[in-house]
């Protein structure tokens, strides 16, 4: 058997639904957001929008409705997921003022027979909140009548003789609820409405209906009362329907793309927004007229385009002009309407984007600055949203506020009013100039301080001893002591040479005048020198370690290239380090780090070197190296979390911290940080001031080791991605849709055609280098980078379909090799297969393709010729391709896995193993040469594997289960890595292996690594507390969600623990945690078992959160 | 024009809504992320939805049924038997009484 742990490294990205409404208050406006499994719910303030919680779900969520009935001064949310599990949820302040979502009310809504409605399920709800109806099957509507006082809500099936039901919805101002719907049939589109009878459960009656409506019609918008009546969007018409007059409108602007979505704009349902595929938006307006009994009517609509915005799935009016666009096709934004048009001629402004993945096609996993720490770069969003995104394991900077100040030499917080905990005063230095920023709450205004020079660069400024102000400057030391409000000079020391550099603790302090160094006393107003040594060359940087009187003192010096450790009171000298090279030392840090003392120093081009530091002795050891920018980095400390952490200001600023007594360098989600300070003022608490070459930003730091994404635009679809380190280049195949113009006129219709092209990006700046587009009709199914046979050069290999409308599966394709080199894109061969290849993998030098139903080898001969070794023939359609030595995992369209052997000798495949069940594969992947991970349509994930020391033959060909489990997201691809660097992880308490890196349709990204069976077990048990513990919202269970589920089976979760749900540990109070580990037994590691305690369980679960 | 129209008076819930956003330096990028909702109190569930489980064909069998029963003129007769079921049981007395004697 094998085990294995599955995490969320990436929640999902996409947006699926999303409200307006009153939901944590009758006062307060929300928008409400679902991301497949999980429900974001955001406060509307003045300054935007307000994160206020988040929930996870047992479930997809397949659609979301508000809805108020009558008794309620608020809006409740009715929630069905994918599996049909439906609840009525209410967001409310608990009794210590922390928000709680109440389910209140919650059932299966399934039927256990009827054909699941291909146009997907529809949710309606009445808008005097009577009843909320259902299509879930072809051919019966569900109604669930909202009684409010009966402890069941009774759910009944109607038959509805409208099969093809395209939408419903419930019309407005009707005496009993009525619905309204486009169905389909032999001669065309229809709209009917049809009256519920509540206390028969029946349809009573048609009211209307209107025959042969457009074609292509697909949304229904119910309009409010008084005009009551519906709007009918067609792809190439509008028209408004009340059962007596009728309103049509062709508008030009929405023939090119369909409408998909649509908002009502106010309360009297005047005013529409509707959003089309291509991301574009338009208004939608209804004009009245007064007919002859005084009553309005809709005379005309009114259709205009407004703008562009992300190409929406769904979206929400939320106040004073501000619209949410949710997307799965990239990230969502909040944009802005504006009678005032900007340059580009838009009515539309953005305001905020929301990150999304989603989806994520392909992604290769990279270690591009060799620190052993690896990126992800995936192929992300589609149309004109695809771009990469590059993902890392990073740390977030929260932008709290930000000034414009260019040229910042240098920063320090101050102290100004007596007794204070916080700092009040900002001070900032610049060539020929020092300024000085006081922080009154959130604003900031320039001041003075007395006895500060104010017309020289400061090099140094703090609060010191004796409640007394210092200010270094190249003319030399400052100390102000308090005079009444203000402050005045006390004592003043002069430097015998312009200083350069310095050092200074709350009482002491050392500079440096070219090569000679001076240890300054500072006493109340009064400044002692108490040493003065000089040293063989110039001094660069130098700073201050722990211990007082004898702390140690590190010194990088000029020309010689070392870093010296002396011993304060004498400054005598201790150690002396060569750094080698021609690179001069810029900055240096003694520091304690988790007990641990090191010294760091960073040189001027973005390297750093790191030791450990003897303490007594001052000797340096363990020397060290890594890169982290290209240009001179400035090393300060801060505190965080009441950890002592350095920040490493580079054009690449990166956090340094202690784990595990080890040092981890993190990245900073911030181009360029020049010089940085921490603040702890009343409106920043915690912060950070990071100066950049031309802004302050004050924020927050947020928690450790958190994904770091940035985006590459490409605007349009990329499909594969593949990285070549020799060329230091990565290979990416994108998708065009052009719109062709056929015959012109009124019967011209457009016809999509795709375009593909193979893209040269380079490794660090992603800029296109060269683009080499396919012939038309040609598709780009896969590519890799590879060295075939013996030829040194590194190629590209593409493999494509050549598509025939009129087959029912390629029956020719191409492979093609590229070699990069100089600057060009050589074709170096080309190959007709007779299909689609579906999937490329080097395999002992050769290529391996699968095309069609065949898996095929070949070889690269010496003339630069593919020659066809062998193939094999036992699949509907070989997708996915992975190799080990001469092992070969295919995953088939809907046959699942098989296990092939490359017999070297006689130059054939063998089929050694085969999953027999009837899956439909996403993705496949080798865990080890026994252990395969498949991911199928369904949304689950099992694991094969294969049994080669069976007896029989038949049951060493048959694979076996050794896990399955409901992921709840569509893997579209799985790369073996991890984003952790592996010593990060070394001696865990939990130890993990083989990670495997999932990416899926949704932008989560998900990792599975294995796991012992003793861990496996104790995580099981812990899983299965957890499961009680945490009450799911929905009243879904937790062993309900992660059942392994497809049309054709459930069955319950097997050889996977939910790092999710484990992960969850840490975030319970103590007494729950408490009794969690109440009665659980943890294995002292010598084999005898014990009870286990909180901190044991807190260790193991840290630890694994640290793999992801 | 109708956009200038479209756009006059957009509705407002509160005019200070989006005041205070700062669109000076580009477009925002949302970083900020909810906290999680970890509930290990039980509030009962105050309402459960269930499904009726009869076949649908069932239930339409039966409502026909019921109303057939309803509406007939059979119905109405067995009301009027129920009703004058004494008269009925007269009715045949004497003939069983005539067989006796």
């Amino acid at each position: 058997m094998s085990y294995h742990y599955v995490v969320t490294a990436q929640k999902q990205t996409s947006v699926t639904a999303c409200v307006t409404g009153n939901f944590t208050s009758p006062t307060d406006l929300n928008l409400l957001v679902a991301k497949v499994s999980r429900l974001e719910m955001y406060l509307v303030t003045p300054e935007g929008l307000r994160p206020m919680k988040e929930v996870g779900l047992y479930g997809k969520v397949a659609k979301m409705k508000l809805f108020r009935p009558p008794y309620e001064n608020k809006d409740l949310v009715f929630i069905l997921t994918a599996r049909y599990n439906a609840m009525i949820l209410e967001w409310r302040t608990g009794a210590n003022g922390d928000l709680e979502v109440v389910t209140r009310a919650h059932g299966n809504v399934s039927d256990r027979i009827g054909k699941p409605s291909e146009n997907g399920i529809l949710v309606v709800i009445d808008p005097q909140a009577r009843v909320i109806g259902l299509r879930l099957y072809d051919g019966l509507f569900k109604i669930i009548p909202l009684e409010k006082d009966s402890a069941e809500l009774k759910a009944a099936s109607l038959r509805l003789e409208e099969l093809n039901v395209y939408d419903v919805e419930f019309l407005h101002g009707c005496a009993n609820p009525t619905l309204i719907l486009i169905h389909q049939d032999t001669n065309g589109r229809h709209i009917k409405t049809r009256e519920i009878g509540l206390r028969d459960k029946d349809f009573i009656k048609v009211s209307w209906k209107q025959d042969n409506v457009e074609t292509e019609a697909s949304i229904l918008i119910p309009v409010p009362s008084p005009l009551g009546g519906a709007i009918v969007i067609g792809q190439e018409s509008i028209v408004y329907h009340d059962g007596q007059s009728y309103v049509a409108v062709a508008p030009p602007q929405i023939k090119m793309t369909p409408i998909n979505c649509y908002c009502r704009v106010d309360s009297r349902g005047l005013r529409y927004l509707a959003g089309d595929i291509a991301g574009r938006l338009f208004m939608l307006l209804l004009e009245l007229h007064e007919k002859m009994d005084g009553t309005q009517a809709v005379k005309d609509l009114k259709v205009e385009l407004l703008g562009d915005i992300p190409i929406p799935e769904c979206m929400t009016y939320l106040d004073n002009g501000v619209v949410f666009i949710g997307s799965r096709l990239g990230d969502s934004a909040l944009v802005r309407l504006s009678s005032s048009r900007d340059d580009t001629h838009q009515y539309v402004l953005p305001m905020e984007t929301f990150t999304s993945l989603a989806p994520i096609v392909d992604m290769c996993v990279v270690d591009l600055e060799r620190q052993g720490q690896s990126q992800l770069i995936t192929c992300s969003g589609a149309f004109k949203m695809g771009s990469l995104r590059i993902i890392r394991n990073g740390i977030g900077i929260q932008e709290q506020a930000s000034i414009d100040l260019p040229g910042i030499k240098g920063m320090w917080p101050l102290t100004l009013a007596p007794d204070s905990a916080h700092h009040d005063t900002l001070v900032l230095s610049f060539v020929g100039q020092t300024r000085v920023l006081a922080l009154n709450g959130e604003e900031v205004e320039e001041t003075e301080i007395k006895g500060f020079l104010s017309d020289r660069q400061t090099f140094f400024t703090g609060n010191v001893c004796y409640d007394q102000l210092i200010q270094v400057t190249d003319e030399g030391v400052r100390l102000a002591g308090r005079a009444g409000a203000g402050w005045c000079v006390t004592s003043q020391w002069r430097a015998p040479a312009a200083l350069s550099v310095v050092a200074c603790a709350r009482s002491r302090l050392v500079c440096a005048a070219g090569p000679r160094l001076y240890l300054l006393l500072l006493h109340e107003a009064a400044i002692e020198l108490k040493a003065e040594v000089c040293m063989e060359e110039e001094v660069a940087c130098l700073d201050l370690g722990p211990g007082e009187e004898q702390a140690l003192l590190g010194v990088g010096l000029w020309t010689d290239i070392s870093v010296r450790v002396l011993r304060l009171p004498d400054m005598t000298p201790l150690h002396t380090e060569k750094l080698y090279g021609e690179i001069i030392p810029r900055s240096l840090i003694i520091s304690v780090l988790e007990g641990v003392c090191y010294l760091l120093c960073a040189l001027g081009d973005g390297s750093m070197f790191y030791f450990t530091v003897d303490q007594k002795t001052g000797v340096l050891s363990n020397k060290k190296k890594v890169t982290l920018g290209t240009q001179p980095t400035v090393l300060r400390t801060f505190r965080s979390l009441s950890t002592t952490n350095i920040f490493a200001c580079s054009d690449r600023p990166t956090v340094i911290f202690s784990s595990n007594h080890k040092l981890v360098f993190s990245n900073v989600n911030l181009k360029e940080v020049t010089h940085m300070c921490s603040l702890n003022a009343q409106a920043y608490p915690d912060s950070l001031a990071l100066a950049t070459d031309s802004t302050v930003t004050i924020g927050t730091i947020d928690e450790i080791q958190k994904l770091h994404i940035r985006t590459v635009p490409l605007g349009e679809t990329p499909r594969r991605i593949a990285y070549q380190e020799a060329s230091q280049t990565f290979a990416v195949i994108t998708m065009r849709v052009e719109k062709l113009e056929w015959g012109g006129g009124e019967a011209g219709r457009a016809l999509d055609h795709e375009l593909h092209n193979l893209l040269i990006l380079d490794h660090h700046t992603f800029e296109v280098l060269h683009s080499h587009q396919l012939m038309s009709s040609e598709l780009a199914m896969s590519l890799m980078s590879c060295r075939l046979g013996d030829d040194p050069a590194h190629y590209y290999a593409v493999g494509t379909a050549i598509l025939n409308p009129e087959e029912p599966e390629p029956k020719k394709g191409r492979i093609l090799l590229f070699h990069w080199s100089e600057g060009k894109l050589v074709q170096v061969a080309e190959k007709e297969i007779k299909g689609g290849c579906y999937s490329l993998v080097e395999f002992n030098g050769k290529l391996l393709a699968a095309i069609n139903s065949t898996v095929r080898l070949f070889e690269w001969t010496s003339d630069k010729e593919l020659r066809l070794e062998c193939s094999h023939f036992n699949n509907i359609v070989a997708l996915y391709l992975k190799a080990k030595g001469d092992f070969i995992l295919v995953g088939d369209l809907m046959r699942s896995m098989s296990l092939l052997q490359y017999k070297q000798m006689e130059g054939s495949f063998e089929e050694i193993a085969r999953d027999y069940s009837p899956n439909w594969m996403t993705a496949v992947e080798i865990l080890d040469d026994d252990t395969f991970l498949g991911a199928e349509n369904s949304f689950n994930l099992f694991v094969c594997q294969k049994d080669s020391a069976a007896t029989t033959d038949e049951d060493r060909q048959q694979m076996g289960y050794a896990g399955q489990f409901h992921l709840g997201d569509m893997v579209n691809v799985m790369r073996a890595g991890s984003l952790v660097a592996p010593h990060h992880h070394a001696d865990s308490a939990a130890p993990t292996h083989r990670p495997v890196l999932l990416a899926t349709v949704h932008g989560a990204i998900f990792l599975v690594a294995q796991i012992s069976q003793e861990l496996f077990e104790f995580l099981q048990q812990v899983e299965e507390r957890l499961s009680h513990c945490i009450k799911s919202v929905g009243r879904i269970p937790h062993a309900f969600w992660r059942s392994f589920n497809t049309d054709i089976k459930t069955e319950p979760a097997e050889g996977f623990v939910d790092g999710d749900l484990i992960e969850t540990f840490l975030d319970l109070n103590r007494d729950v945690q408490h009794d969690i580990v109440k009665g659980l037994q943890i294995d002292e590691g010598s084999g005898m078992m014990r009870d286990a305690k909180i901190d044991d369980l807190i260790k193991i679960v840290e630890d694994l959160t640290r793999i992801h | 024009m109708s956009v200038i129209e479209f756009l006059k008076d957009l509705p407002s819930y509160d005019a200070n809504n989006f005041t205070l956003f700062n669109t000076d330096h580009g477009i925002r990028n949302c970083s900020k992320r909810p906290s999680i909702y970890l509930p290990t109190k039980d509030i009962p569930s105050e309402q459960i939805i269930v499904t009726q489980k009869t076949n649908i064909l069932l239930r339409y069998l039966h409502q026909q049924w019921e109303k057939k029963n309803n509406n007939s003129p059979k119905k109405r007769d067995q009301t009027h038997i129920e009703q004058n079921g004494e008269d009925s049981q007269q009715r045949k007395r004497p003939c069983l009484s005539s067989q006796i004697n």
